[in-house]
């Protein structure tokens, strides 16, 4: 353990300067929680408990309305579709429309030089303020980098008028030499993608004349020192990921109108609705206040939707055509045009002692961000500060990060966010190592890694991005036992056959929650005559119940049923401010937010309750949908404290609950991976036949909830292992344009997954809750090239992890 | 082009082009539970039944469809009153944003029509064109195997909604009933 007495050995730098001990004045080992943050789950009436999901009744009976289904309500609809790049590289130099503007149904068609098209540069990143990705792209552009960069856009009276007019508008290029590979990209010669001029908004470490749109670093300690010790061996490993596609099955739509109040709104299927409705501000130099972004359901998100992908094009089409506009992305754009995980070679280093202390720890990343920078220098700081602090006790680290763009699509946020590049590449690493030194995988790991109490100067090292923590919850241990059980570690039995091979191979992994010092979530509550509530939130559900878990936040605070609570979330017009659905803060962040807003709200409530008891307040609790006196027992309902409030004699009040949370707080969720797996030593093939994956996510507000996030994570994490993900052919066109293509497992092909829930007490987050849903989407990679390393000795190191890649390399090593 | 559907028992009269595929002109007429996930035939989210069998209803011309019964998501339970089917992914926490659901539900009627006790196996067999991005597909299949007990089970529907817990072990199962605590 790490403290101001107990500093490092052989720390160099890492001993305790002033900053460090800054860190450790805002980072107090004691916290102060609140009382009621603490109870025993079975204290609790409605957090920890599996209740049902607050939108089920209306989605498992086709009710809920995704943006789509809005259609029918908007008489005079226009359809968009886009005219995309054919070329890679170049200069749009003629755009004719003629043929598409005579067709019957056309209302416009837009190009990048039309007066309704906004020309002003930005990112579609939709992250907070001051950006942290380049402004480099325009809404359609002359300049094109990617075959699907956007062109030009149609509006017509149906989609499939759309779809033609948009067929018949011929482009002329003036074609540029173009570079698909990351490596290529970054050579002194290669096609250079952005000139000087061409970028707003610079971001640290750019270099345009090799393509490198970051460059970033962070160190605690002195590595190359370490390396260069006589006491140490250095390892070193390389390893490369898919470009990962989000998928989610409602592909990107938003329908954008005029009101008859002249505001500019935004029916749009987004994880982001603030950030969207400032970007579009920008873009269309309208004052924020005059847009209003809402989000109906939203079909998943995953990061895809962190992004303002779609939305400027329905906005400028339908202020040209004074109609509203309704543009959803087809499923082939989904793949071409949209986004994806940035795909990433990663360079794993450690000097490790003979006893195997590791002294040293150094990831070097090399991310393909695409045509444009958006998430570009974010993603790739996480591949470092995500999953290096789990060893937070390696006295010595470094990151070190190029970012470069390619002639291919866009990269974006993805659940996960960098971790599972860094966690691939850092739990594949040390595995090897371990068994290097013929010391077990398991006690390796668990000598470097972090504990309660510790500080952790890793995550850190990179400044800003997840600053240096105090760890104050952590379950590894528990989750290490559990996930042993549970696939069997100790008593595996191999099969019959001769070929065949069993073995189980391990990975952990550690996120954040939320971006420290960086979101803010805020709610509201206020109380109807009739004792019920309701709860505005700016905290956006994308399909992983959010808004359940705020009312049931709210609930176990009032002390009220949650069907007596409705919840509206993320419509910019109505609802508080929030960052929005990213970097694993739903819960923490915005459901604090919710429960500071529940208990202002309680104040007022246990005031009248003390005038109908007449008992001071102090005596008073709410439950039961009641507040009574803990001394006498006396007790009144919540509905006749709500008329007593709006309608009293000599007194009254709406009662009215705020609450708004940010912190710099931002503690890591861990995870144990397992994945249990057979391979047929004679032809590469395997089989996995079980994951296990345990997850300390604190208190989990709903279990039930819980488990399906962290095994619809896993699902995604064990696709990222073994599915191609999107690939190109040599001219630069995507060559996955349908599911079929993009061969992901389906259900027959997807192992039987367990989820345990590992429950520790995360003091700074609500009734300690931290986060759940992207630490597992980091571990299947590393975890089941472990375990075909197990079962027959030979190491994959890029994804996917095929057949062929096996018996390839049986075969070298014969 | 006047076409007639005989939709979750209502007889509709549609003008439609004949070559509208159903799930656009079913969507059209309000039924809108029938969802559109990919460029057409893939996803599995546009399933209604045809005559009692799960198709996609993006993969075909309305004209195909003249005359034939159909069943949306809309002719299962209502919000107060859940289809058994609809029930057992609720209390599985099988819905996470809900989109590939209607679909997966249909699919399941039909299976559970033809295979009233189905294996593990033979459940994620049937839904295997019916791609969910959120889930993994674990609560759906353990949903499943939980609806087929409460529409053919010994009449015993399931109350306790087979809430989560630590006993939900995977084994990878022929065998009915061997993966859930039900
Ligand atoms: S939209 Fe019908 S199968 Fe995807
Ligand atoms: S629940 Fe989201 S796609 Fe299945």
């Amino acid at each position: 353990m790490t403290t101001e007495d107990d500093p490092k050995p052989d720390g160099g730098t890492a001993s305790h300067t002033e900053q460090d001990v800054a860190a450790l004045e805002d980072h107090p080992l004691e916290w102060d929680e609140p009382e009621n943050n603490n109870l025993a789950p079975d204290e609790r009436a409605s957090v920890s408990r599996p209740a049902e999901k607050d939108d089920d009744p209306k989605l498992v009976t086709g009710q809920a309305k995704y943006t789509a289904d809005y259609e029918t309500q908007f008489p005079g609809l226009a359809y968009a579709a886009v005219v995309r790049s054919e070329i890679p590289h170049g200069y749009v130099t003629d755009v004719d429309t003629s043929a598409a503007e005579e067709m019957d149904g056309v209302r416009t068609v837009l190009t990048p030089w039309s007066e309704e098209t906004p020309d002003a540069k930005y990112t579609s990143a939709g992250q907070s303020y001051p950006e942290p990705s380049p402004w480099d792209m325009n809404v359609l552009n002359e300049h094109v980098r990617y075959v699907g960069d956007p062109i030009a856009a149609v509006a017509a009276d149906d989609a499939e008028t759309a779809r033609a007019a948009a067929e018949r508008i011929a482009v002329e290029y003036e074609e540029d030499e173009y570079v698909l590979d990351p490596e290529d990209a970054y050579s002194e010669d290669a096609p250079q993608l952005f000139g000087d001029d061409e970028v707003e908004n610079e971001i640290v470490g750019h270099d345009y004349s090799r393509n490198r749109m970051s460059q970033i670093e962070g160190e605690i300690g002195d590595v190359d020192e370490t390396v260069d010790r006589d006491d140490v061996h250095v390892h070193e490993s390389e390893w490369e990921t898919i470009r990962q596609s989000h998928a989610q099955i409602e592909t990107h739509t938003t329908l954008a109108y005029t009101d008859e109040d002249d505001r500019h709104v935004l029916v749009t299927s987004t994880q982001v609705p603030n950030h969207t409705r400032r970007q579009l501000a920008h873009l269309f130099d309208i004052p924020i206040r005059d847009i209003r972004v809402s989000k109906p359901r939203v079909g998943g998100g995953f990061g895809g939707k962190q992004a303002m992908v779609v939305e400027p094009i329905p906005l400028a089409l339908s202020l040209a055509t004074d109609r509203p506009v309704i543009y959803e992305a087809t499923r082939e754009e989904e793949f071409s045009a949209m986004r994806s995980r940035h795909p990433m070679k990663v360079r794993a280093r450690t000097a490790v002692t003979d006893d195997g202390s590791i002294e040293a720890l150094d990831l070097y990343a090399l991310s393909n961000t695409g045509a444009y920078g958006s998430h570009g220098m974010t993603v790739a700081g996480n591949v470092g500060s995500k999953p290096m602090p789990l060893y937070s006790k390696v006295p010595n680290a470094r990151f070190k990060a190029d970012i470069v763009h390619t002639n291919t699509p866009q990269t974006g946020a993805m659940r996960g966010y960098g971790a599972p590049q860094g966690t691939l590449a850092l739990e594949g690493h040390l595995d090897e190592v371990a068994r290097d030194l013929d010391i077990d995988p398991i006690e390796f790991r668990q000598n470097h890694y972090m504990e309660v109490g510790d500080l952790d100067e890793i995550a850190g090292m990179m400044g800003g991005e997840g600053a240096e923590r105090r760890i104050r919850s952590c379950g590894l241990d528990e989750c290490i036992e559990r996930g042993k059980e549970a696939i069997g570690w100790d008593d595996l039995e191999q099969p019959d056959e001769a070929q065949l091979h069993r073995g189980i191979g391990m990975a952990l992994s550690a996120q954040g929650t939320g971006v420290a010092g960086d979101e803010l979530g805020a709610a509201q509550l206020m109380m109807n005559e009739d004792g019920s509530f309701h709860l505005h939130v700016g905290g956006v559900d994308i399909g992983t119940g959010a808004d359940t878990a705020f009312i049931q936040i709210a609930a176990e605070v009032l002390g009220c049923p949650e069907t007596d609570i409705v919840i509206k979330s993320s419509d910019t017009d109505v609802t508080p401010f929030d960052y929005g659905a990213y970097a694993s803060s739903t819960t923490y962040i915005s459901g604090m937010a919710v429960k500071k807003a529940a208990e202002d709200a309680k104040e007022r409530i246990l005031y009248w309750g003390s005038k109908l008891i007449e008992e001071p307040e102090s005596n008073l609790e709410t439950g039961n949908g009641k507040v009574y006196s803990e001394e006498t027992d006396a007790s009144v309902d919540l509905e006749e404290i709500g008329y007593e409030a709006a309608y009293g004699h000599d007194e009254r009040e709406h009662i009215l609950g705020k609450g708004t949370h940010c912190t710099e707080e931002s503690p890591p969720p861990f995870a144990a991976q397992f994945a249990d797996v057979t391979v047929d030593e004679e032809t590469g093939e395997f089989e996995v036949n079980k994951l296990v994956v345990a997850v300390d996510c604190g208190v989990a507000i709903n279990p039930g909830m819980a488990e399906g996030q962290v095994e619809g994570a896993n699902h995604m994490s064990y696709e990222m292992a073994v599915c191609e993900g999107i690939t190109f052919d040599d001219d630069g066109r995507s060559a996955v344009t349908s599911f079929d293509e993009y061969d992901w497992p389906t259900a027959s092909e997807t192992p039987p997954i367990e989820s345990i829930l590992v429950e520790t007490h995360e003091p700074t987050g609500p009734f300690g809750a931290k986060s759940v849903a992207e630490v597992p989407t980091n571990t299947v990679p590393p975890a089941l090239s472990n375990a075909v390393r197990e079962a027959v000795g030979v190491r994959i190191t890029d994804m996917p992890i095929t057949p062929e890649k096996i018996r390839a390399a049986l075969e070298d090593d014969e | 082009m006047q076409f007639s559907l005989t939709v979750n028992g209502e007889s509709l009269e549609i003008e439609a082009a004949p070559d509208d595929d159903l799930a656009s002109v079913l969507r059209r007429e309000g039924y809108t539970g029938v969802k559109c996930g990919c460029d057409g035939g893939v996803c599995g989210a546009s399933k209604v039944l045809i005559e009692g069998s799960a198709e996609m209803a993006c993969g075909k011309a309305v004209r195909e469809a003249d005359g034939a019964t159909i069943r949306t998501i809309e002719g299962f339970g209502s919000q107060d009153d859940l289809h058994p089917i609809q029930q057992a992914f609720v209390d599985h926490f099988a819905v996470q944003c809900g989109f590939c659901i209607p679909g997966m539900i249909v699919q399941t009627k039909e299976l559970l029509e033809e295979t009233p006790n189905p294996t593990e196996g033979e459940v994620r067999e049937a839904i295997d064109d019916n791609l969910c991005r959120c889930t993994g597909y674990q609560k759906p299949v353990e949903a499943i195997l939980d609806a087929a007990e409460r529409v053919h089970g010994d009449g015993a529907v399931a109350t306790d909604g087979g809430a989560p817990s630590e006993s939900t072990a995977h084994e990878a199962t022929d065998r009915p009933g061997e993966t859930r605590d039900t």
